[in-house]
């Protein structure tokens, strides 16, 4: 064993700027990898996270507005939220469980009525800084108050009507041209299909970084519920754990809640856009880490593959002298992890130190490509990489991975090395 | 005797089938003979009524108020008196141009295109369905095709369909009280030939010298569970109008 290890180091030394590419090779691939994969890891984990937050990790809405849900179906309400919202938030594991109402809706500053769409959320206060952290994203003015403000202006006729708060995004602001103080008229229809058009007053502008949730103008849940003509109800009710993983025993206990048996339960990996993407965003991952390792692979075998060319006369003399098949491979196997360890260990460094410094910290902007994406999509426009220290054994590793596939052809090619031809070729 | 009988009973049954040859034509009647009938007895110079919409949609039923004026073809008003959040909702149409006065916002909103076929504060009848009151004579042609009973009712089966391509229903099919006048039952359709809508007609009055239905049901074929009622609690027709009703300041009055 002591002589294979002494023999694969001597190859290994015997051409070292052969040995050096194959090294720097491997370093590379590593450091791609570990850049890669922090990367993804940013972008899509915020992606998840940011979204699930956003759609609620558990939501509750009836059998109705799950069929329909595209078409953001008003009339498919809970009407009576209170024994629901009770019954949710007695559930084990439950943090916290909220109604919620979201409606497309003209926006208006001005005379000219129509000339702007966004989505309108309404909620308690709780959810938006439980989903958004939204009264800390409001660089211009203040978060809404939880006023009666509402119900006054749903009183109908034409009495006088105090103002109700709102909160804007920044795109919509611009876009509409709103400033903290204006009137905007919010143009929607109620759950009967009959127009419905509420004045609210622009107490803030935020900045949710996420170039979809710069779109939406957030207003209370009696705001929405007033313009939507539901009294008492919301569409749906959306239930959060202390953390993502929770969602799943959540689920499973709402499901079995015979209180809430005639609603439809779902987690967020089950619901549009993420119970497609979540697939998607795994086969992709592990595409990019197979192209990389398959490339870097591909750099090893060339490089043993002409190690094993250069010394097949040699090889045939230690056939000859009775090196077995096994060891033959282990050999050859054993130069190529040898390389990789080293190549790999200063890729991995690297590649951390990429990934903490420049993709963590710095972060990488996206720009104005954000903004196209579905609701659903909260991503920001600065992607972060997320770096942990175990990367560093997993990119490693994969380090000798490559090495290992890199190296395993060759050196079966050199186990089936027959001496005679192999001395007789004299190479 | 027996051929100058023959030739009497002959000459007898010429001058009947003469007499009566007229009367069988005139038994079924023209299109356009039913069409100008049901057109004097729906449409009018000038009209103000008090109405009552019932819209259910499934186990939900709303019912508004209505306050309607109609002057011509072209012009149309109404004003809601309730429920109470579309109290003073009112909208005007002006030809083929349509505006909702919105009080909560103290704003109109100008309605055009495919938003006139729309339903009207929910309902199964569009905007246009509510506040048209064109000549049918002057955008259908068609064909008697049968005579059948509905309600009890003799009526007259007639296929019509659209002269122009401006018309919100282009195929229609409807069953005419044989009496009064009136298209008791419609069928709406799409160009496809599609069924739209169902619209029944009851409760027919007189009022002056005409008939008119003081109950319609429309049902929306393609959404289910849907269905609006249409009660006239008073009707009145021939009435001085105030000029200021069919203008867009009376809206914001």
């Amino acid at each position: 064993m002591r002589l294979l290890f002494s023999l694969a180091l001597r190859n290994a030394l015997r051409n070292t700027r052969r040995s050096f590419l194959t090294g720097l090779t491997i370093m590379l691939g590593v450091a791609l990898l570990t850049c890669g994969i922090s990367w993804t890891r940013g972008a899509f984990g915020g992606i998840l996270e940011k979204g699930a937050n956003v759609m609620g990790p558990v939501r509750l809405v009836t059998p109705e507005f799950a069929k329909k849900e595209q078409m953001m179906p008003l009339a498919e309400n809970i009407v009576e939220l209170e024994p629901i919202l009770a019954a949710a938030r007695a559930t084990p594991g439950v943090t916290g469980a909220w109604p919620r109402l979201q409606m497309a809706a003209t926006l208006t500053v001005g005379d000219d009525m129509g000339e702007h769409f966004a989505l309108v959320q309404g909620a308690p206060p709780e959810w938006f800084s439980r989903a958004l952290d939204l009264e800390h994203h409001i660089p211009n003015g203040r978060m809404f108050a939880t006023d009666d403000a509402a119900a006054q202006q749903c009183a109908g006729g034409r009495r006088s009507r105090p103002p109700i708060d709102a909160v804007i995004g920044a795109m919509a602001a611009t876009e509409v041209g709103a400033k903290v103080g204006d009137d905007l008229i919010l143009g929607g229809q109620t759950q009967d299909g009959s127009l419905s058009a509420i004045k609210v007053k622009v107490v803030g502008i935020s900045d949710l970084g996420s170039g979809p949730q710069n779109r939406f103008v957030y207003v209370s849940l009696a705001t929405l519920q007033c313009m939507a003509d539901i009294p008492t109800g919301a569409t749906e009710v959306l239930v959060y754990g202390a953390t993502l993983d929770d969602a799943i025993p959540i689920e499973a206990a709402l499901a079995a809640n015979p209180a809430l048996s005639k609603l439809a339960v779902s987690r967020w990996d089950q619901r549009p856009p993420f119970s497609s993407i979540s697939g998607i965003i795994g086969a992709l991952q592990s595409i990019a880490a197979g192209v990389i390792v398959f490339i870097t692979a591909l750099g090893v075998l060339n490089t043993m593959l002409m190690s094993v060319l250069e010394r097949t006369a040699e090889i045939g003399v230690m056939r000859a002298m009775g090196l077995r098949r096994g060891a033959t491979v282990f050999l050859f196997v054993i130069e190529a992890i040898g390389i990789a360890a080293i190549g790999g260990a200063v890729g991995a460094i690297v590649g951390s130190l990429i990934s903490y410094f420049i993709l963590e910290l710095h972060g990488i902007n996206l720009g104005n490509a954000v903004n196209k994406l579905p609701p659903g999509l909260a991503v920001d426009s600065v992607i972060h990489g997320d770096w942990e220290p175990i990367m560093l054994a997993q990119a490693f590793g994969l380090g000798l991975v490559m090495a290992i596939v890199g190296g395993a052809l060759p050196a079966i090619r050199a186990s089936r090395i027959e001496p005679v031809e192999a001395m007789r070729a004299r190479r | 005797m027996l051929s100058n009988l023959t030739l009497w009973f002959g000459a007898a049954l010429a001058v009947m089938l003469t007499f009566l040859a007229p009367e069988a034509r005139a038994a079924t009647p023209t299109v356009t003979d039913l069409l100008d009938k049901i057109d004097a007895n729906m449409t009018y110079d000038t009209r103000e009524s008090y109405i009552t919409m019932r819209v259910t949609k499934s186990d939900r039923v709303k019912e508004y108020k209505m306050h309607s004026y109609g002057r011509g073809q072209d012009e149309a008003a109404i004003e809601y008196l309730a429920p109470s959040r579309d109290e003073g909702t009112k909208m005007l149409k002006k030809k083929d141009e349509l505006w909702m006065w919105l009080p909560s916002v103290e704003k109109t909103q100008k309605i055009s295109g495919h938003m006139l076929r729309q339903g009207l504060m929910g309902s199964d009848m569009s905007y246009e369905d509510m506040l048209d009151a064109a000549r049918w004579r002057s955008m259908y042609s068609g064909t008697v095709t049968g005579e059948e009973t509905i309600d009890g009712r003799k009526c007259w089966k007639v296929e019509l369909t659209a002269t122009s391509t401006a018309v919100s229903y282009p195929k229609r099919t409807i069953w005419v009280d044989a009496v009064a006048y009136i298209p008791v039952k419609q069928q709406l359709f799409a160009l496809s030939g599609t069924l739209l809508k169902t619209w029944t007609m009851g409760d027919i009055r007189a009022v002056g010298t005409r008939q008119f239905p003081y109950k319609m049901t429309v049902i929306d074929e393609v959404q289910t569970g849907s269905k609006t009622e249409l009660i006239f609690d008073k009707v009145t027709f021939a009435i001085a109008l105030e000029e200021e009703v069919f203008s867009t300041r009376w809206l914001e009055r």
